[in-house]
């Protein structure tokens, strides 16, 4: 293994050993909250909406549960990470160390996007046995979830880089995040929502991502998946771009 | 011939708000010596230790490490510093022996260099038996004896230790004095930034001064005595800051 390799798994291996000495909060937390969305609205109110352009609501419901879940975790593990370090400033270890700014970059993205694949995951094998969760278009699925990961972790990193406080990252998670994920289309279809409401939500990006997901699950199609898929790709791009720009100049990390 | 240790040319460090911490600091450590930077709060000391090690953006000027670029292409020259920060800095997720590994790793050493390492390190600081314990758990001495460790962790020729002995009690002061001097001896350079003046008379060779973001004078202690007209680096010191009247001769003469 080269030096570079050890000091990317080194740096992985900090923020995987975090989340683990920590996993009632970081593990468990998410997995009961993304169950008990499944309770309540597969089994409370999936009881009075039998189906959703004739899917299961529950099946309809759980893959934007799974992304969510992949998302909301790699953006808290990633933002609250970095900004613990910052507070303390065991971040200089880092820093000082030979790492590159990519390998910085890297190793922080990768620790929140491996804890999003974790409760993934785990929510996805439940959902399986718990509902039989049918995986129709898996060229699709896998690249959208692996893109909206990195998507996410890399948005955690950027929020955590410049936070210097715990209330901005509050300030993204609760007033940015949750309600683009929330009015994305997870508990419903867009296409259902009265006017304005159903334009209003084509600007909103999450929504695209949501439909990708579902569209990799079961099948249904309610954007343009090609379009939706480029889209995702480039916003990551873009994304990731102006993190690496932040870790070569040293902004916000380094004074 | 072999490089110097360190070499600072002319190196300027600018805060977006104005303040200059640093305005044209040119200083040359020698390989294998023991040197000290002794300044008041806010002299510009820290702030040259964080340009040499990576944690601040030099405005202007040069870093070398041992002849390597510590700015433009850090790497090497990063392999070559080990740093003991002011302020303890340990990972609070982290037990002590995960704390050395992943430093170890930062720096590239492999898994069995590591394991090595670390045993040798925490059997030399005392702190095997800790080993398994989270560093929240530590006192303030062991803190700072693992924050030594790590610095030493990679096998620095470097060593930059940022006020090591604030705030700890004698005992362990005489302890890191002489595990410090040892592994000077053995040939790593050290540069010691300290408000102790009896610690930078025992353990440096040669000591610079510094305030206002610039070396005021360098050398060995008679050298500072001598370019001040006084008798030691306590009034050499004194003269640096302004503070004349603080001296023991002052104060023998009954002029309080």
């Amino acid at each position: 293994m080269s030096s570079g390799q050890i000091r990317l798994l080194s740096l992985v291996r900090r923020e995987v050993n975090r989340f683990m000495k920590i996993k009632r909060q970081t593990i468990g937390g998410p997995l009961l909250e993304t169950f008990l969305y499944i309770s309540v609205f597969g089994a409370a109110l999936g009881s009075r909406i039998h189906h959703v352009h004739g899917y299961r609501y529950i099946v309809f419901v759980i893959p934007g549960l799974i992304m969510m879940a992949w998302a909301t975790n790699a953006f808290a593990n990633n933002s609250s990470s970095i900004l613990q370090q910052k507070f303390t400033r065991s971040i200089d270890d880092q820093l000082s160390s030979p790492a590159s700014p990519l390998e910085l970059l890297t190793g922080f993205t990768l620790g929140g996007f491996i804890r999003g694949f974790g409760v993934a995951l785990l929510t996805f094998i439940v959902s399986v046995v718990l509902v039989s969760l049918p995986v129709r278009e898996p060229l699709v699925l896998i690249p959208s979830l692996v893109l909206v990961g990195i998507f996410f972790a890399q948005f955690g990193v950027l929020v955590g880089v410049r936070a210097e406080q715990f209330d901005d990252v509050a300030l993204y998670q609760t007033f940015m995040l949750q309600p683009l994920i929330f009015l994305g289309g997870v508990f419903y279809s867009a296409s259902l929502l009265p006017q304005p409401f159903q334009t209003l939500t084509h600007f909103n990006p999450v929504y695209y991502m949501i439909a990708l997901v579902r569209y990799g699950f079961i099948g249904y199609r309610e954007t343009n998946i090609a379009w939706s898929f480029v889209l995702l790709g480039l916003a990551t791009v873009a994304l990731c771009a102006w993190n690496f720009r932040i870790f070569i100049r040293g902004r916000y990390l380094r004074s | 011939m072999s490089a110097n240790a360190l070499e600072i040319r002319q190196l300027v460090k600018r805060y977006p708000n104005g303040m200059e911490a640093l305005k044209s600091v040119s200083l040359e450590i020698g390989s294998g010596e023991f040197f000290g930077l002794l300044g008041p709060n806010g002299a510009g000391k820290s702030t040259l230790i964080h340009c040499t090690t990576g944690l601040a953006r030099p405005t202007s000027g040069e870093i070398r490490v041992f002849g390597q670029d510590a700015v433009n292409n850090y790497r090497e020259a990063r392999e070559a510093v080990g740093l003991a920060p002011q302020e303890i800095n340990l990972d609070m997720f982290l037990t002590l022996e995960e704390t050395l590994d992943l430093h170890g790793g930062y720096f590239g050493m492999t898994k069995a260099a590591r394991r090595e390492r670390s045993a040798e390190l925490l059997e030399a600081f005392s702190l095997t038996e800790k080993r398994h314990e989270r560093t929240r758990t530590l006192s303030g001495g062991m803190k700072r004896r693992l924050t030594l460790a790590r610095a030493l962790m990679h096998r620095p020729r470097l060593l930059i230790l940022d006020e090591p002995t604030a705030g700890v009690d004698i005992e362990l002061r005489l302890e890191l004095w002489q595990y410090i001097e040892r592994i000077n001896r053995e040939g790593t350079t050290v540069l010691l930034t300290t408000h102790y003046l009896e610690e930078a008379e025992r353990l440096c060779d040669r000591i610079a001064f510094i305030n206002h973001g610039q070396i005021a004078a360098q050398g060995t202690i008679d050298e500072l005595a001598a370019q001040y007209g006084v008798s030691g680096l306590e009034d050499a010191y004194l003269e640096l800051v302004g503070r004349q009247e603080l001296s023991r001769a002052h104060l023998d003469g009954g002029e309080l």
